[in-house]
């Protein structure tokens, strides 16, 4: 996570993810899934092709794509189809967008009520005999049973979470970084699925992105940085209030 | 003259050679690499440490930041649009530098009208117009958070003071200064081996300072986890940084 200044000097943090070795894998139609949208199998990451079985590799072989450490599934219109084997770089984000990361939180193992659901517990002192840390009732007397989905103790951590609405400040096409407004799910280093935002309130937001998708081959040579309106670049001279 | 003591033809003596003391090499072997630029131990990508120094060396292209040491006496303007004339100027003396990366700070100490003010600022902020070093001393520690607790005349400084001319640009001079403090309680126990000052003048009675000693963790000296060493990656950045700013 880093720093980052604005034109009028306010400072907000900013995580970095980088998008690597990502291809899209295979096109799945609407009848296929029996869903509401096809869908796009894309892979990122390479990973090595030797401790899979044949079956498993049979996805990366008809793509023409070496082995990928994580498969997610994109739902998208008729008109964003993509062939399978293209690769999808960071350009295909455009600074101003709103993007939703999703990625596996932390774990922290299995955990008491107060760290995993933020009960108050009980007092240190006054008479509590050896409970400070515990859920207490746990239903009312007229229920006669615990409800399902009683917050108890329980294994914490190490599931999908979604951090919505996060803006883009800059993409580095070079390295295909994409700087990601505030904190996001997942340890350093893991894997995230980054997509569109779904709020209503970023529908419109998208300015001309580039579509169905960014391709390298192309002929618009971007240049290494592309910046935000707003973001105080490092090359202008320092920030002043008339 | 030609003829020696023995009468025989004198052998030429070549003349003494002269010493010379390359001044330009002395000052250039002096570097120094601002403690931002080292990168953590921990397991982010080194990917992410290049970019934040390719920031950080853009923006000390266009703004120049001073070498400085914690001791140092600066003076930093800051833009502020509630000041008159929407500039902010701020004497004091530099308590402690942290932080690694674009986010690195400084924290500045002066006691203005009997109230003692510190600010932390950001060395990459673009709101900072400048920073001059107005008296350049290192003191015996990394950290003189301990200032809190001394005496108010160790931590006034005149907010309208001149730059003291140095000439030379070799080796920070280094006070020795040890500094007495206030009556105790003070906000941290400074005598225990934990913070390890060797800047106050301690007037606690022998006993007080031989208890102090039994917080005392002789065998982290020795701990090869805790050790990190620097040299090979200070080398390479200040490389690659040298390079860069002479572009």
């Amino acid at each position: 996570m880093m720093p980052i200044w604005t034109k009028s000097g306010k400072k907000h943090a900013v995580t970095l993810l980088k998008v690597q070795d990502c291809h899209v894998l295979r096109y799945i139609s609407k009848e296929e899934s029996g869903g509401k949208t096809s869908k796009l199998l894309v892979g990122g990451k390479n990973a090595s092709p030797f401790f899979k079985s044949k079956s498993a590799m049979e996805i990366f072989e008809e793509a023409g794509v070496p082995r990928k450490q994580k498969v997610t599934t994109f739902n998208v219109t008729d008109d964003a189809i993509i062939k399978p084997g293209t690769p999808l770089y960071a350009a295909h984000f455009r600074p101003g967008q709103f993007v939703d990361v999703t990625a596996k939180t932390i774990g922290k193992g299995f955990q008491g009520v107060m760290k995993r659901w933020g009960f108050k517990g009980q007092p240190a002192s006054h008479g509590q005999t050896k409970t400070h840390r515990r859920p207490g009732a746990i239903s009312t007397n007229k229920a006669a049973k615990v409800y399902r989905g009683k917050k108890m103790p329980g294994k914490m951590g190490n599931i999908y979470r979604t951090s919505l609405g996060l803006k883009v400040w800059r993409i580095n096409t070079k390295h295909n970084i994409i700087y990601v407004n505030g904190s996001v799910p997942g340890h350093t280093n893991c894997l995230v699925k980054v997509k569109d935002s779904k709020l209503p309130t970023y529908k419109d937001c998208n300015k001309n992105p580039p579509f169905p998708t960014f391709f390298a081959d192309g002929d618009e040579n971007l240049p290494e940085d592309l910046y935000d309106d707003e973001i105080f670049q490092f090359t202008d001279p320092s920030v002043t209030y008339a | 003259c030609r003829t020696s003591s023995d009468g025989e033809p004198a052998k030429f003596q070549p003349p003494p050679k002269p010493v010379i003391i390359d001044r330009q090499k002395q000052r250039e072997e002096r570097r120094f690499l601002s403690p931002e630029f080292i990168p953590p131990r921990g397991r982010t990508d080194p990917l992410k440490f290049y970019i934040e120094r390719k920031d950080m060396i853009q923006r000390r292209k266009v703004f120049n930041i001073p070498e400085f040491y914690v001791g140092h006496i600066l003076a930093v303007t800051t833009a502020d649009p509630y000041a008159n004339e929407k500039a902010n100027r701020f004497v004091g003396i530099c308590i402690q530098r942290g932080g690694k990366g674009l986010g690195a700070t400084f924290i500045l100490r002066n006691v203005i009208e009997d109230q003692g003010v510190e600010i932390c600022y950001e060395l990459y902020n673009p709101r900072i117009q400048a920073i001059e070093v107005l008296k350049l001393e290192k003191r015996l520690d990394d950290n003189l958070m301990y200032l809190r607790d001394a005496l108010p005349e160790y931590s006034t400084f005149d907010v309208n003071m001149k730059p003291v001319f140095r000439l030379d640009h070799e080796e920070v001079p280094v006070n020795k200064l040890q500094v007495r403090m206030k009556p105790k309680p003070w906000s941290k126990r400074w005598e225990r081996p934990k913070y390890n000052i060797k800047g106050i003048k301690f007037e606690l009675p022998e006993k007080k300072m031989k208890e102090a000693q039994k917080w005392n963790k002789p065998w982290l000296e020795f701990d090869m986890m805790r050790e990190y060493d620097t040299s090979k990656i200070e080398e390479k950045i200040w490389k690659e940084v040298s390079e860069e700013l002479k572009k």
